[in-house]
């Protein structure tokens, strides 16, 4: 018989009995243990060639129209290398350091990053850093509200191999501070305050990072609770006060809030218009635009729920208000307060106050209350 | 009687309500809104009149003889009832209304230099200033309180959108212009307590803007500007003081002033006599201590998109001292 002269029947019985064989033979693979998925073994050839195609494509295309911002800044480089050093070290390696066998043994081995400023540019290494690789042990950013906080560590990142000498200062590994790592149960970088914030003899690690020292105990302990909570949003702060008990958190807000306050270098010049600014928004807040004084809660002489900000970092007063703006604290009950203030002010106010806070020593508190605001 | 029929009948009592209580333009208390209640009355008979007449010449015309017809389609019907009745009829109606509520108008007394209220309309509330015969200003919010038989000059203006001052039972409406200041003279003719409402939409929560207009005897308001222009009463009882330490640690005096305090802000309401007001919000609520509560934590509820921030940080026991405290507030 020709095959042509074959009864189409037939031909879809075998069709369906090839079909068969193939979903049977798969199963057989699947379920009999012959696949191995052990880390030791690698991957089949086709296995890694699929998985780089795949992983470059999604980078590549995803990462297109993502627009870098200035990533030069000094504050937003130690920023990042000092969530480096919390965050990704334990896997990564410190730059140039290679990586240890603990984590050598996973399947593909996280990269030594020392080059990896050189072989990619900062959306690609942003949308990384954000989103984290499927079938590599990578993960997302903990919080995806905040992207300000991947921008700082792709501002390290972006700066290697030529900010790796200077790592350790980056990074707060060599910082005296010894603030906050005594009598934790955990106690790795993670927990090393000192590393960022101030300690009994150095400020804080740029100027991206809020200063502690004095501030009001209960604002403290609020603040670690709702980091641990994760009703206030910081990929750096969460996995830290998540680590913390309740008797740490306090022991760390009572260490801070008694932490006598390091005079600040201010090598900064800053313009007295824009101060005069600030300072009249601070004090008497813009009342046609609905901005209340911001002294009439955070002079000192208020509520120990509301923070100080006399002599707060200018560039972390800012990030704060423009996470505000973004929606990105919302998830308090005092959050929800002051997004309403912060909604009414302009970029331009947010410097011009910042700037003002910034420039008042830390620890004073007003002795009269705050002048009487009109329209 | 049909389902439809009744369901008619019992949308036409409805409507009825709105014609007496403390929103009606037709149970006017004051001498403007008397004014135009007169005018709406004689312009609903001369229609109604017409409209009748209308209906019985076009009768006339489909079913009366061959004599009415023909005296329907004269000319000088059409000239007279088509041209000079409504000339006459209408320029008569135009002159009368001129005459009553225009500016030379008998009844329109101006207030010569005496009380004066300046009203600015706020997203979304109301923010009241006395100014009396000496000068003094008295800053109040959401109320306006009103002698009888005097009649006082309401200054109108706006701080944001523009919204309309509207008490339809002692007068028409004014719009409150940014950068303008309208005038409408206020004369109520008997005590009593009447509801204003903004008439210009001005955002979402437009239908929660309102007030009371409260009209008292002379002497009783003599007597109640003299106390409204006092610094608030201080707290005594163990709550009320609890109350105003949270006041003025908690943010509450960056918008609201308490005359006598360190409260001196001025983006909200004054609160200084805050208790004894007819409601809360702009109307929105009673004004007792429960209401203070429901406010303060959940404003945003009782009053959509208003732009005080929530303020859920107190518990039930702080929001309990809080609201003793401004319920003292007389």
């Amino acid at each position: 018989m020709e095959l042509k002269d074959l009864p189409w029947t037939t031909v879809a019985k075998m069709a369906g009995a090839a079909a068969g064989g193939l979903v049977l033979a798969g199963a057989v693979f699947i379920l009999s243990g012959v696949y191995n998925i052990a880390a030791s073994t690698g991957h089949l050839q086709i296995t890694t060639w699929l998985i780089e195609i795949l992983r470059d494509r999604s980078i590549d295309v995803r990462s297109f129209g993502i627009k870098v911002p200035p990533l030069d800044e000094e504050g937003l480089i130690r920023l990042g290398a000092a969530h480096y050093e919390g965050g990704c070290a334990p896997c990564h390696g410190r730059p140039g350091e290679g990586i240890n066998p603990i984590v050598g043994g996973m399947l593909p081995p996280p990269p030594d990053l020392l080059d990896v400023g050189e072989r990619r540019p900062s959306e690609e290494i942003f949308w990384i850093v954000k989103n984290g690789l499927k079938y590599t042990g990578m993960p997302a950013w903990p919080d995806p509200r905040r992207e300000d906080e991947v921008w700082a560590v792709t501002a390290f990142l972006a700066r290697l191999p030529s900010a790796s000498p200077t790592y350790e200062d980056l990074a707060g590994v060599t910082r005296g501070g010894r603030s906050g790592d005594e009598g934790l149960a955990n106690a790795g970088a993670l927990t090393r305050c000192g590393r960022c914030h101030e300690s009994e003899d150095t400020g804080t690690n740029g100027d991206r990072i809020p200063r502690l020292a004095g501030l009001p105990e209960a604002y403290l302990l609020r603040s670690l609770r709702e980091y641990a909570e994760r009703t206030r949003t910081s990929g750096a702060m969460e996995p830290v006060a998540d680590l913390l008990s309740e008797r740490e958190r306090r022991e760390l807000a009572a260490h801070f809030a008694r932490l006598r306050p390091p005079a600040v270098e201010t090598s900064v010049t800053r313009d007295p218009e824009q101060l005069g600014r600030g300072q009249a928004i601070a004090t008497r807040g813009i009342p046609r635009e609905q901005v209340p004084a911001c002294m009439n809660c955070h002079s000192g002489r208020q509520s120990p729920e509301f923070p100080v900000l006399a002599g707060q970092n200018a560039a972390y007063i800012v990030g704060q208000l423009q996470l505000w703006h973004r929606g990105g604290r919302r998830g308090t009950a005092y959050g929800r307060i002051m997004a309403v203030v912060a909604s009414a002010l302009d970029q331009q106010q947010i410097e011009d106050v910042a700037a003002y806070f910034a420039s008042l020593p830390a620890g004073d508190v007003p002795q009269a209350p705050v002048a009487e605001s009109s329209r | 009687m049909s389902l439809a029929r009744s369901f008619a009948a019992f949308l036409l009592l409805l409507a009825l309500q709105g014609c007496s209580g403390v929103q009606s333009a037709l149970d006017p208390s004051g001498t403007e809104a008397e004014r135009i209640n007169t005018l709406t009355w004689l312009l609903i008979l001369f229609s109604t009149t017409v409209f009748f007449a209308v209906c019985l010449i076009t009768a006339a015309a489909l079913r009366g003889g061959g004599r009415w017809r023909a005296r329907l389609a004269d000319e000088r019907l059409v000239i007279g009832g088509g041209l000079v009745f409504p000339i006459v009829a209408l320029t008569l109606l135009l002159g009368y209304g001129f005459y009553l509520m225009g500016p030379g108008s008998p009844a329109a007394a101006r207030a010569d230099g005496q009380l004066r209220i300046e009203v600015v309309g706020e997203r979304w509330w109301w923010r009241v200033t006395y100014v009396d015969e000496t000068g003094r200003r008295v800053e109040s919010a959401n109320e306006i309180r009103l002698p009888v038989g005097r009649p006082v000059q309401v200054e109108l203006t706006s701080a944001d959108v523009i919204h309309s001052f509207w008490i339809p039972r002692l007068a028409g409406k004014l719009d409150m212009i940014p950068g303008r200041t309208n005038r409408l003279t206020l004369q109520v003719a008997e005590a009593g307590i009447s509801r204003g409402q903004c008439a210009e939409y001005c955002g979402g929560p437009h239908a929660f803007m309102s007030f009371y207009a409260i009209a008292m005897p002379e002497d009783q308001f003599t007597a109640w500007i003299d106390r409204e222009a006092g610094a608030a009463r201080n707290p005594s009882g163990e709550d009320q003081l609890a109350g105003q330490a949270l006041f003025l640690s908690s943010g509450c005096v960056a918008c609201h002033r308490v005359r006598g305090t360190e409260a001196r802000g001025t983006i909200g309401p004054d609160l200084t006599h805050v208790g004894s007001r007819h409601s809360l919000a702009a109307a929105r609520l009673e004004n007792d201590p429960d209401a203070f509560v429901r406010w303060i934590r959940d404003g945003q509820h009782v009053k959509p998109e208003n732009l005080m921030p929530p303020y859920e940080i107190f518990t039930d026991e702080e929001l309990r001292q809080l609201a003793a405290y401004l319920d003292q507030l007389r």
